[in-house]
C-alpha cells in the first residue's frame, strides 16, 4: 500500500440510516478504527452481513461487503474462506440472525474454528421488522413494542460458543469504543473462529437494555485480573468451565472483556492443508483451471486420475 | 445371443453391490456393455435389494426391461419377489438350503407384496415356499433350476483355504458371480480382472478366486455356458464403468471445480465422496470439499466460494434443494455462477428416498420467490451427464447465473460402460472477466448486460440481495430498480440467442413418425430401444428428448408438432402430472396430451413402454406403469 490509511479511507459515502443514537454507530466507529489501525488492505477484506439493522453494515465500510440473507452469513463468510485462505473475513450479524435463524451455522463454525471474525450485535429485539423478541431477550421482560412479556429464555452466547468450540470469545459494549476496538483488532489476529457479542442498546425498541442500563453494570474482566488465555490442552476443559461460569454473571454485573482464547486448535484451514499440500500455497480460487480456454485435465492425466473407472481395448 | 438380462437380489448389506461390480467389470472387460440398475430400500441393513442389468454384445446398453433371463438369489426373498420376472427357459441360481422357507416367514418382506404373493401363490398352486415356488418354475415355465447349497460351498472354501467359518459368508457374492460367468460363459480372464480389481488384498483375492473356482466347475458341469453372450461388436477403444455420482465427479474435476458443499442426502452424497477422493488433484491441486451442517449452509458457502472466483457448486436431492431455494435467489439476484447438481428421487417430502423419479422439474424451473434469470438442463444418461456437468460450469459463468443440472437416482447410482469422453474438444469458458488495475470496479456495471466480474480480493465490491445499484449498495429509487431488474432478465434473451436450438434437445428415430415420444432424463435409454422395438414391429416411433429447460427448444417441438400433428405427441415421464408436457405447452402453446408416467420409483422399461405406447396409438390417452418390485 502507497500510504497509510486513515479511518475515512475506511467510509463509504452510503448513509448510515441507523436510528439516531443506535449501538451501530459505536460497532461502526470500533471496526473503523480497528482496521485502520490493522492497516487492512480493502481489496483483500470481506465483510460480511446478514439481515437487520446490523445487515447494513457491510455498505458502510470501504472493504469488500457482502450483505447476505437472514442466518446465512456464516455460510457465505466460510465459503469465502475456505475458497481463498488469503482473505481477511469479518462477520457482523444480529443476535436473531446468528443464534435465531441461523443458529446451526453458528454452532457448526466452532466445530471448524475457520480463522473468521463473527461479531454478534446483541440488542435482544429484532429490530427492523419493529422491535419482536430475540433468542437473547430473557423470559419476562417486556420491551416496548411487546404487546405481552417474552415466553422465551435467553440463550446464553457466550456459553454457547464456549460449547461450540469457538477459539477467542469475548463480550464488547457499543459505547466502549476503545474497548471494542481492541477486542476487534485481537479478535482479527487471532487464528480460529473468534466471537465477539456487543451489547448494544436498540434505542428506539429496547427501552429496558439502555445506555443508562448497561453503563451502570458493565466491568471488563481483564481489569479485573482475568485471564483468558488456554496455556495447555490440558488446562482447557477447566479454563472453559470457568468462562463458562463467568458467561452466566448478568445480574447486576456484566462482564465484558476477553473469556477465553484457545490457541491449540488447529484452523479448518490448517486442517484442509494436511491433506491438500497446495491449499495454503495457492488456494483454490486461484488456482487455474484453463490453458487457451481448454481443460487442464488432459486425455494421459484422466486416465491418470481416474484409472479405476477405465477398461482400455487392445485394438 | 445378443443381449443378456438379470437380476440378482439378496439384503441391503449383504455384498449385492460387489456381487453386481464382479460382474460388470467382467463383461466390461470382455468387451460388452452393460448397464446394472440398483434398487434398494432406505435403509442399511437386512431389507431386499436388487441389481437389474442388460448386457449388449452389440452396444453400450442404455435400457433395462423384462422379462430377464437369469435371476441370481442370494436369499429366499428374492426367489418369492422375482420368480415372475424370468422368461420361459431362463436361470433361477438360488440357495439350495433355503428350499423349505416359506415366505410368510421373512419378516423384511413388506406386507403388500405378501399378500399379493397369498393370492398369486393360491393361483398358481404352490405352497409358498421356495421348494415350490422353483418347482412351478422348473415344470411351468421350463425354467433351468442352479440350486446351490450355500452351505455346502463354504464348508468346502473353509476346508480348502483355510477360511474362519464366520467369515466364510462373506463369500456368497462369489458365489453367485461364479454361476452366472458359468452359465454365461464369461472367460477366465475376465472374471479375474474383476476378483483382482475387487480383492485388492491378496489372500481375499485367492479365496474368491477358489470359490468361484469350485462353482464354475460344479454349474457348467451340469448346464455348460448355454447362455454365452456372441463376441462383443461394439466399437470403442475403451470404456468408462462407472455409476451416475462417479461419471459426474470426473466431470467436474474436467470443468475445473475448486469448491463444493454437500449435506449427505440420497442419492447425491457419493459424487462428493468422490469428489473428495480426488480433491488433492493428484498433488497438483485443492478441491475444497465441505460437508456443511444443512443444505442451508451448502449452497450458501458454495456461492461465497464462487465470489472469490472458484468454480463452485453443490450436490443435493429434493429436500435439500427445498432449503436451497432461497440462496439461490440470492445467487440470482447477485448474478453468481454457482452450479446445483440436483438428483431427483421420489419425492413429496422424505416420499422414497432411494427411489427414481423425475417430479422435481417444475420445481427445478419455478422454485423462488422473485423472478431471476437460471438455466436448467437435463441429462438423459451417464455421458450427456459429464458434458452437461462441464457446460453447467460454462453456462453459468458466460452468464453470470445458477445452473441446475437435473438427473436422478435412476442415473446416479446406475453402473454403465459408456465410451471414453473425448477432452480435446472440452473448453472452460470463464465469461466476462474484469481486467486488473482499474481505477475503479463497479460489480454490477449497467453499461452491459454481462457485466465484467472480479472475484473479491481483486477490488473493493459489494454485493447485496437488496435490490442494489451498480457498485452494489442498496438502492430501491423505482428507475434504478427497472434498469437493474431489466438487466438481470435480458440475460434470458442472451441465452436465448446464444446457446443453439440443437444443443437444447435431440431428436432420433423416423422422420416422419406415426408416434413422437417426448420425454427426457432417464427416459432417453428406454425411449430409443422401445421406438427400436417398434419400428421393428412395422410402427414409424421418434423420440424428441429435452435436453435444456431454460432455455426451452421451442422450435424445434413446435415444428414437429406441426409437420407430424400434436396427436402424435406422447409425454414420456418418471412423474404424475408429465411436467415437461407443461412445460411444452407454456413455452409453445402446444398441448401434448397424451402421456405414459410412472411414479412408483421403479425406472420405466423396455416391454412396458412398448406396450403402453401401442394403447396410445389406439387410443388411451393416459398409461401409468407400474412393472418392477
Amino acid at each position: 500500500m502507497a500510504r497509510k490509511l486513515t479511518i475515512n479511507d475506511y467510509k463509504t459515502n452510503v448513509w448510515v440510516d441507523w436510528c439516531p443514537g443506535c449501538g451501530n454507530f459505536g460497532i461502526l466507529s470500533a471496526m473503523y478504527q480497528a482496521f485502520a489501525d490493522l492497516q487492512l488492505d480493502p481489496e483483500k477484506t470481506v465483510v460480511v452481513s446478514g439481515i437487520g439493522c446490523s445487515g447494513k453494515i457491510s455498505h458502510f465500510i470501504n472493504v469488500s461487503g457482502v450483505h447476505t440473507l437472514h442466518g446465512r452469513s456464516l455460510p457465505y463468510a466460510e465459503g469465502i474462506k475456505l475458497a481463498n485462505p488469503d482473505l481477511t473475513v469479518v462477520v457482523n450479524v444480529g443476535d436473531g440472525d446468528l443464534l435465531g435463524i441461523g443458529a446451526a451455522h453458528f454452532v457448526a463454525l466452532g466445530r471448524r474454528n475457520v480463522d473468521l471474525v463473527v461479531i454478534m450485535h446483541n440488542n435482544t429485539v429484532y429490530g427492523l421488522t419493529k422491535g419482536q423478541a430475540s433468542p437473547t431477550l430473557a423470559r419476562g421482560f417486556q420491551p416496548k413494542a411487546l404487546p405481552k412479556p417474552n415466553l422465551q429464555d435467553a440463550v446464553n452466547p457466550i456459553g454457547l460458543a464456549i460449547a461450540s468450540g469457538y477459539t477467542f470469545i469475548a463480550r464488547g459494549y457499543a459505547a466502549r469504543v476503545q474497548h471494542l476496538k481492541e477486542l476487534i483488532k485481537k479478535a482479527i489476529q487471532h487464528k480460529g473462529s473468534a466471537f465477539i457479542e456487543v451489547l448494544q442498546p436498540c434505542v428506539t425498541y429496547d427501552n429496558i437494555h439502555t445506555y443508562d442500563y448497561y453503563n451502570k453494570r458493565v466491568y471488563d474482566l481483564q481489569e479485573e485480573g482475568w485471564d483468558p488465555i488456554v496455556k495447555s490442552p490440558e488446562e482447557f476443559p477447566q479454563k472453559a468451565a470457568q468462562a463458562l461460569i463467568k458467561s452466566y454473571e448478568g445480574d447486576g454485573r456484566i462482564p465484558i472483556g476477553i473469556f477465553l482464547v484457545n490457541p491449540h486448535v488447529p484452523t479448518f484451514e490448517e486442517r484442509y492443508a494436511q491433506r491438500l499440500p497446495n491449499y495454503l500455497k495457492v488456494p483454490p480460487a486461484k488456482e487455474p483451471i484453463e490453458v487457451d480456454g481448454k481443460t487442464m485435465i488432459t486425455m494421459r492425466r484422466f486416465k491418470e486420475l481416474f484409472g479405476k473407472y477405465i477398461i482400455e481395448f487392445k485394438q | 445371443m445378443n443381449e443378456l438380462r438379470y437380476i440378482l437380489g439378496g439384503p441391503q448389506g449383504g455384498g449385492l453391490e460387489t456381487l453386481s461390480e464382479l460382474l460388470s467389470w467382467a463383461y466390461a472387460h470382455a468387451g460388452y456393455g452393460v448397464i446394472s440398475d440398483r434398487e434398494y430400500f432406505s435403509n442399511i441393513k437386512g431389507r431386499h435389494s436388487y441389481v437389474h442389468a442388460t448386457v449388449s454384445a452389440v452396444e453400450l446398453p442404455r435400457h433395462l426391461t423384462y422379462p430377464v433371463d437369469i435371476v441370481a438369489a442370494m436369499d429366499a426373498e428374492t426367489v418369492f419377489t422375482h420368480f415372475d420376472d424370468l422368461r420361459d427357459g431362463g436361470y433361477i441360481i438360488y440357495n439350495s438350503d433355503d428350499d423349505n422357507v416359506s415366505f410368510t416367514s421373512i419378516p423384511s418382506m413388506e406386507r403388500d407384496l405378501r399378500e399379493r404373493l397369498t393370492s398369486e401363490f393360491k393361483e398358481l398352486g404352490v405352497d409358498g415356499t421356495v421348494k415350490s415356488v422353483v418347482k412351478y418354475l422348473q415344470s411351468n415355465r421350463k425354467v433351468r433350476v442352479v440350486g446351490l447349497s450355500f452351505k455346502e460351498l463354504l464348508m468346502e472354501i473353509e476346508r480348502r483355504e483355510g477360511i474362519v467359518p464366520s467369515q466364510a459368508s462373506r463369500y456368497i457374492s462369489t458365489i453367485l458371480a461364479g454361476a452366472v460367468a458359468a452359465i454365461t460363459g464369461i472367460n477366465e480372464e475376465d472374471l479375474d480382472y474383476s476378483l483382482k480389481r475387487r480383492f485388492v488384498r491378496e489372500d481375499l483375492y485367492r479365496h474368491n478366486r477358489a470359490m468361484a473356482n469350485i462353482v464354475i466347475e460344479a454349474v457348467k458341469g451340469q448346464f455348460g455356458s448355454e447362455l454365452k453372450l456372441d463376441k462383443p461388436s461394439v466399437k470403442v477403444s475403451g470404456v468408462l464403468v462407472a455409476s451416475g455420482n462417479d461419471v459426474i465427479a470426473t466431470a467436474k474435476i474436467v470443468a475445473g471445480v475448486r469448491f463444493q458443499a454437500y449435506y449427505p442426502i440420497t442419492p447425491a452424497a457419493d459424487e462428493s465422496f468422490t469428489l473428495e477422493e480426488y480433491e488433492a488433484l493428484g498433488g497438483e491441486g485443492s478441491i475444497v470439499v465441505f460437508q456443511t451442517e444443512d443444505e442451508l449452509a451448502a449452497i450458501n458457502a458454495a456461492i461465497g466460494a464462487a465470489l472469490t472466483g472458484a468454480r463452485s457448486s453443490v450436490a443435493t436431492s429434493g429436500p435439500g434443494f427445498d432449503l436451497m431455494v432461497e440462496g439461490l435467489g440470492w445467487a440470482g439476484q447477485n448474478e453468481v455462477p454457482v452450479v446445483v447438481t440436483y438428483y431427483q428421487r421420489g419425492g413429496p417430502s422424505t416420499g422414497q428416498p432411494t427411489r427414481g423419479g423425475q417430479s422435481d422439474l417444475l420445481s427445478s424451473v419455478f422454485a423462488s420467490h422473485g423472478e431471476y434469470p437460471r438455466i436448467v438442463l437435463a441429462s438423459g444418461d451417464h455421458e450427456e451427464a459429464f458434458y452437461d456437468a462441464i457446460d453447467a460450469f460454462n453456462y453459468a459463468e458466460t452468464y453470470q447465473v445458477p445452473v441446475i443440472h437435473l438427473v436422478d437416482k435412476f442415473l446416479a447410482n446406475t453402473i454403465a460402460t459408456i465410451p471414453l469422453p473425448n477432452l480435446d474438444g472440452i473448453r472452460i469458458v470463464r465469461g466476462n472477466l474484469a481486467p486488473k488495475g482499474l481505477t475503479e470496479y463497479k460489480r454490477f456495471d449497467l453499461s452491459s448486460v454481462i457485466s465484467p466480474r472480479a472475484f473479491l480480493g481483486d477490488y473493493v465490491m459489494w454485493y447485496s440481495g437488496d435490490e442494489h445499484d451498480e457498485y452494489g449498495h442498496i438502492d430501491e429509487d423505482p428507475i434504478n430498480r427497472i434498469r437493474m431488474f431489466d438487466k438481470r432478465m435480458k440475460k434470458l434473451d442472451l441465452i436465448e440467442k446464444e446457446i443453439p436450438e440443437e444443443r437444447r434437445y435431440s431428436y432420433f428415430g423416423s422422420e416422419r413418425p406415426d408416434i413422437v415420444i417426448v420425454g427426457w432424463g432417464f427416459v432417453k435409454g428406454v425411449a430409443l430401444k422401445a421406438i427400436e422395438e417398434l419400428s421393428g414391429e412395422g410402427i414409424k416411433a421418434s423420440y424428441y428428448h429435452i435436453r435444456m429447460f431454460i432455455p426451452f427448444p421451442r422450435e424445434s417441438i413446435t415444428k414437429i408438432a406441426g409437420e407430424v400433428g400434436v396427436d402424435k405427441l406422447v409425454a414420456v415421464e418418471h412423474n404424475y402430472q408429465a411436467q415437461a408436457s407443461r412445460l411444452v405447452a407454456m413455452n409453445t402453446g402446444i398441448t401434448v396430451g397424451k402421456s405414459v408416467v410412472k411414479y412408483t420409483g421403479r425406472p420405466i422399461y423396455v416391454h412396458e413402454l412398448v406396450n403402453a405406447i401401442k394403447n396410445i396409438m389406439r387410443g388411451s390417452v393416459r398409461e401409468v406403469l407400474s412393472y418392477g418390485a
